[in-house]
């Protein structure tokens, strides 16, 4: 999933400052899952901003609403059964980037803001815990690395093993933090396929890392192409 | 004119090799003196290539500068600054400089550098730049292109003979020799016992082995405490004979670990290093 954290408070103040009608908008999916843009989140916003005017005797508007995904214009479209955009003079998005820019598309007269930034996909390692396993680079060697990608764990990106630094099977940018190929070496050894890492891995194809990349199905190819 | 550093790791003799740093900023009188001062005492010198992700001068000017004055040059680049057109760019302005001798290193993280917002590029790896280096000497680039007239290269790469874990790092290793590196640079020796291990993996009729020595002074020693200089892997207890050293003790110490290696014969030569004190390296010497 993808995760993100929400902006300083102070930061978002001030992207809103001015404004006299807000439209906190939540989603539901995956910042709603890693806490930063839900419909919770969106309720602890909406009363900190409010709180926050009210201590400087300024007066706004503030609603919430949280649809269920903001990257998908089916679920955009819903808002307007639910609210009417024009009364509002400003959205405050708790999406990720494409949440937010798909909103800014399609209420393309209002001003949209973020209030998070999005950070990795990455995967729940436990209550409260997050942490990055994919850059999306749109070539996947994960078959080849026992099933952990470098290009994301490694703070390097290599893709031919260990750089000089690692020291405890930690990272040398942080003694906290597992070194990838050391992971990639256990794991290979484990299931028996210590062989791959003695293959020597191309450079990556970043042409098939062009951005920003555009994907239709097969199955939908004549009727966008 | 210099022997080759190829000649020189062929001709079966123990090496002395030494680094030093390009400057920071326009003024190469202190490298100029460096040089006048190493030439006759060291085989070959490295220059590094914005060594601990430091801004410096790019490594090909003192490098250029060293065969002017008849020293022979390893040119150390790191994948970390420039992306695979630059890499194979900066390669054939070396060459096209007269300098074939090329350390490929993957390059320390920049966040321990002076440019901590940088973004590190490692759009391929050293085994990588060790292959595509070895192409433009057949005549051609990483994109299979023909180039108009081939550089001559001498590649090595670096090895650490501390690496924790070691059998990933020795994978790599291989991985490099595979790829192209004639001779491998250790990263600073502090404990023999670990090259000694080291040079039972490598085979050194195919490749040569310069073990680095680095000299320890006082107020470095927070700086290397609990791996806080990457890829350095300084024992407690060298830390604890340098914390209350002098000077002279701190090069005969570093002075002690290279006569020990010569003397037991356990590689092919060693590299020097003594970053900010490169004055001290010949009395290392």
């Amino acid at each position: 999933m993808i995760v993100a954290k929400r902006k300083p408070f102070s930061e978002i103040k001030e992207s809103v400052s001015g404004s006299k009608n807000i439209l906190i908008l939540g989603c539901g999916t995956c910042v709603a899952v890693c806490l930063a843009g839900g419909e919770k989140e969106v309720g602890i916003l909406a009363s900190q901003l409010k709180m926050a005017l009210a201590l400087e005797d300024l007066r706004a508007n503030i609603d919430e609403l949280t649809i269920e995904r903001q990257c998908d214009r089916e679920f955009i479209q819903e808002i307007n059964n639910k609210v009417n955009v024009d009364d509002y003079d400003l959205i405050l998005s708790t999406a990720c980037g494409a949440g937010v820019q798909l909103v800014s598309d399609v209420f393309d007269h209002k001003v949209v803001l973020p209030a998070l930034n999005t950070t990795f996909i990455g995967v729940a390692e436990g209550p409260g815990v997050w942490t990055e396993r994919c850059r999306s680079c749109s070539d996947c060697i994960l078959a080849e690395t026992g099933g952990i990608c470098p290009v994301t764990i490694c703070a390097k990106g290599l893709l031919n093993g260990p750089c000089g630094g690692a020291r405890h099977g930690k990272c040398e940018i942080d003694p906290e933090r597992d070194c990838a190929w050391t992971l990639i070496y256990n794991r290979l050894n484990k299931i028996g396929r210590l062989d791959r890492m003695q293959r020597i891995l191309p450079p990556k194809k970043y042409s098939a890392d062009q951005y920003p990349a555009r994907i239709v199905h097969e199955a939908y190819r004549r009727r966008y192409e | 004119m210099a022997e080759s550093l190829e000649e020189a790791l062929r001709s079966g003799k123990f090496l002395v090799t030494a680094s030093i740093d390009a400057p920071k900023g326009t003024d190469l009188e202190d490298s100029l003196r460096l040089i006048d001062k190493l030439k006759g005492v060291v085989d070959a010198l490295g220059v590094s290539d914005n060594p601990c992700a430091v801004m410096h001068m790019s490594p090909w000017a003192v490098c250029r500068l060293a065969l002017e004055k008849g020293v022979e040059p390893i040119m150390h680049m790191t994948c970390r600054d420039r992306n695979r057109l630059a890499l194979q760019s900066d390669l054939l302005a070396a060459a096209s400089l007269g300098i074939k001798n090329i350390l490929c290193v993957s390059g320390d993280h920049v966040k321990f550098g002076d440019h901590a917002d940088a973004k590190p590029v490692h759009d391929i790896d050293s085994v990588h730049l060790l292959t595509a280096a070895k192409a433009l000497a057949e005549g051609k680039d990483m994109a299979g292109k023909s180039l108009n007239g081939c550089p001559a290269f001498f590649l090595g790469a670096t090895a650490n003979t501390d690496a924790d874990p070691l059998e990933p790092h020795l994978i790599k290793v291989d991985k490099k020799i595979t790829a192209g590196a004639s001779f491998l640079v250790t990263h600073p020796v502090f404990n023999i016992q670990h090259l000694k291990k080291f040079m039972e993996h490598v085979p050194r009729s195919k490749t040569k082995v310069l073990a680095g020595i680095r000299l320890l002074v006082p107020q470095d020693v927070p700086k290397y405490k609990d791996g806080g200089y990457p890829g350095l892997f300084v024992p407690d207890y060298t830390l604890e004979e340098i914390k209350g050293a002098t000077m002279a003790q701190c090069v005969e110490m570093a002075g002690g670990l290279f006569r020990d290696i010569k003397s037991a014969n356990l590689c092919d030569g060693v590299h020097v290093s003594a970053p900010g004190h490169e004055q001290m390296m010949l009395d290392l010497l």
